[in-house]
């Protein structure tokens, strides 16, 4: 008989045993996967909403644009660059926008703001956030020279609504003050107070003239990737493009390092619950394991007695280890994939508690919990539980090959 | 003269129990030759057991010798001596000692396994190994399924199948009624008469002292008779 099937026997010698830290495996699993898959979801999704309030998970800006933004600082030539960026493949889609400051005033009063200028033919609701978040009039549309849309919370503050006049007033490309008079198209309410108080959408063309720029030239390109996660490599990849030498390529994490910071000490902390969980898993396997060794003393001296090893015993008692990790991990999958399957497509609904959305990070999330695992997760949780439950067999796996084999058949 | 499988050499051993040395192997010399049906006789703590494992390689001496075939056992590190036990000895234990979750077969090729005997080779050592035990018909059994005596049996199967150089038996009959003590004392003396298998004993039931050709009395780690029986 092989050692294997020695091991596999063994292991069901006490099946309630084997099966309880089979199962605190397979709960490990539950456990990692809805916290791991929580991560990969909600991170995913601050980062493309931040994504898609503005600066796309990667930006293309002049020089400095991004430490100290200026109408002063703005892209030439911004279609051929588009164009260089647009027929890469990790790229989802590029629009060029215009970011600025602005002093808003109706006919009763005035108030500060920021605005983004689009270009409608290249916006669309999946790279727009602002064009999800309509609630009443119409978003910009290609004829729409003299249309603003305004916040909710901005457009009460002015005391304006669709169809009034509102003057913006910013510097120009050369640092002079100009100022465009608008008619409200439409109001937008994302649900932070931030924005729908602040933020204005204003179109390209319209504010390319009052800022005195050439139909080429814009604040940024904002890139939006299909994955996340390529934000380094692609920003590594366009900076080192001879097109982008002049001009500067930065990823979400430097135009949002407020985003990126939380999402770091978040991450730390799920990373604290995640080895939490593993501690517990780990001391209930080597629990088992342990318990196993010790009450097999005088059986593993008889091994020994006649011939086996101390190598063999500790590969005997690993081999258990191995197939105790294997069937938990078994278990554990059989007993996620619904869970997950429901996670991921459905989600639970918290709604009652936040509302249709919430601020986090300065961007919104819906209120739906959803999960979802990216590939290098679920191998990194299938790795990592089995690598413990073969560690924590580890030591009882030792201790069983160092007693002396005539202290073993001592044992009662 | 007997060719020696045994040489022991003013050997000791002295324990540790706590504060106070106990000396449970003293100065013991002795020679076990091929084909010895012998015993190790004396009252329990003599130290007749702390001889059969020294003897066996479970355990290391204080001082003194132990030889097997030849090979000086106390020079030898845990790996070599687990060579030496898998190949050059047989053990069979009081109580039983077989593997539970092994059948009869399985247990008996246990050893032949470690050796890394061919399978067909082990099919057929075993087999026949089990048949001269009397336990043809047996061999899918597991140890829970069969009797004290079957259970020694597979021990003694184990034991022998392997051809070690010696059999040590630590009280085989201990733990089994007087009628199946008489039949396995049969086996193993045919074991011995038929085959040369080198069987030595520790013991202090007098229907092995009875069967015994060679009678070594220990007494306070000593020993203190040899009586060779005609």
């Amino acid at each position: 008989m092989n050692l294997n099937t020695l091991a596999w026997r063994n292991l069901w010698r006490h099946k309630r045993r084997t099966l309880i830290t089979a199962s605190s495996i397979a709960f490990g699993v539950l456990l990692a996967v809805t916290f791991t898959g929580a991560g990969d979801y909600f991170y995913t999704r601050m980062i493309d909403a931040g994504a898609n309030m503005g600066m796309g998970h990667i930006t293309v800006a002049a020089p400095d644009y991004n430490r100290a933004p200026s109408s002063k600082k703005y892209l030439h030539q911004a279609g051929k660059l588009r164009q260089q960026v647009i027929n890469i493949e990790e790229v989802a889609d590029v629009v060029a926008r215009i970011h600025g400051q602005a002093m808003f005033a109706s006919a009763r009063t005035s108030i500060g703001g920021m605005f983004i200028a689009i270009d409608p033919k290249q916006e669309h609701a999946d790279n727009n956030l602002f064009i999800k978040a309509m609630v009443s009039g119409e978003m910009l549309s290609s004829a729409s020279e003299k249309d603003i849309v305004l916040g909710v919370d901005l457009a009460r503050k002015l005391k304006v609504d669709l169809g009034k006049k509102v003057v913006y007033t910013t510097t120009d490309n050369n640092g002079d003050i100009v100022s465009a008079i608008a008619r409200v198209s439409g109001l937008f309410q994302t649900g932070s107070s931030e924005i729908d108080g602040a933020m204005a959408i204003l179109p390209l063309n319209t504010v390319q003239k009052v800022l005195g720029y050439q139909q080429d030239e814009v604040s940024v390109l904002a890139v939006t990737l299909h994955d996340q996660r390529s934000s380094h490599q692609m920003r590594d990849t366009l900076q080192n493009m001879a097109e982008f030498e002049a001009v500067e390529v930065l990823n979400w994490q430097q135009t949002q390092p407020d985003l990126a910071g939380m999402i770091a000490v978040d991450k730390s902390s799920n990373y604290i619950s995640q080895l939490l969980i593993a501690l517990l898993v780990a001391a209930g396997i080597l629990n088992t394991m342990l318990m196993s060794v010790l009450e097999r003393g005088r059986e593993f001296g008889v091994m020994m007695a006649v011939g086996m090893s101390p190598r063999n015993l500790f590969l005997l008692v690993m081999l258990e280890s191995f197939w105790l990790a294997v069937a938990g991990l078994i278990i554990g999958i059989v007993v996620t994939t619904p869970w997950y399957l429901f996670m991921s497509q459905t989600g639970i609904d918290l709604s009652e508690y936040y509302g249709e959305g919430f601020s986090f990070g300065g961007v919104l999330l819906d209120s739906v919990f959803k999960i979802r695992l990216f590939k290098e997760s679920i191998m990194a949780i299938l790795i990592g539980l089995f690598g413990l439950a073969l560690l924590s067999g580890a030591y009882p796996a030792w201790r069983a090959g160092q007693i002396p084999p005539v202290e073993s058949l001592k044992t009662i | 003269m007997k060719q020696a499988i045994v040489e022991l050499h003013n050997l000791s051993k002295i324990y540790q129990q706590g504060e106070v040395q106990v000396k449970a192997v003293d100065n013991v010399s002795l020679t076990i030759a091929k084909g010895d049906f012998a015993a190790l006789c004396g009252p329990s703590g003599s130290g007749k057991t702390s001889i059969l494992n020294l003897i066996g390689g479970l355990d290391t001496a204080t001082s003194g010798q132990v030889w097997l075939e030849g090979i000086d056992l106390e020079s030898m590190g845990n790996t070599q001596l687990a060579e030496v036990r898998k190949n050059r000895i047989g053990f069979v234990f009081q109580s039983y000692n077989l593997i539970p979750v092994m059948t009869a077969f399985e247990n008996a090729a246990f050893v032949l396994d470690l050796q890394g005997i061919a399978k067909q080779e082990i099919q057929q050592r075993v087999m026949q190994t089990l048949a001269q035990v009397g336990l043809t018909g047996l061999e899918h059994r597991r140890p829970d399924e069969m009797s004290g005596g079957q259970q020694q049996r597979v021990a003694i199967a184990r034991a022998i199948v392997t051809e070690p150089a010696i059999v040590l038996a630590d009280e085989p009959t201990a733990n089994v009624d007087s009628h199946t003590a008489e039949s396995l004392l049969d086996l193993m003396q045919t074991l011995n008469q038929q085959q040369g298998i080198t069987f030595l004993f520790s013991t202090h039931d007098q229907h092995v002292i009875d069967r015994a050709r060679r009678i070594i009395q220990v007494q306070d780690g000593q020993v203190v008779s040899d009586e060779i029986r005609p």
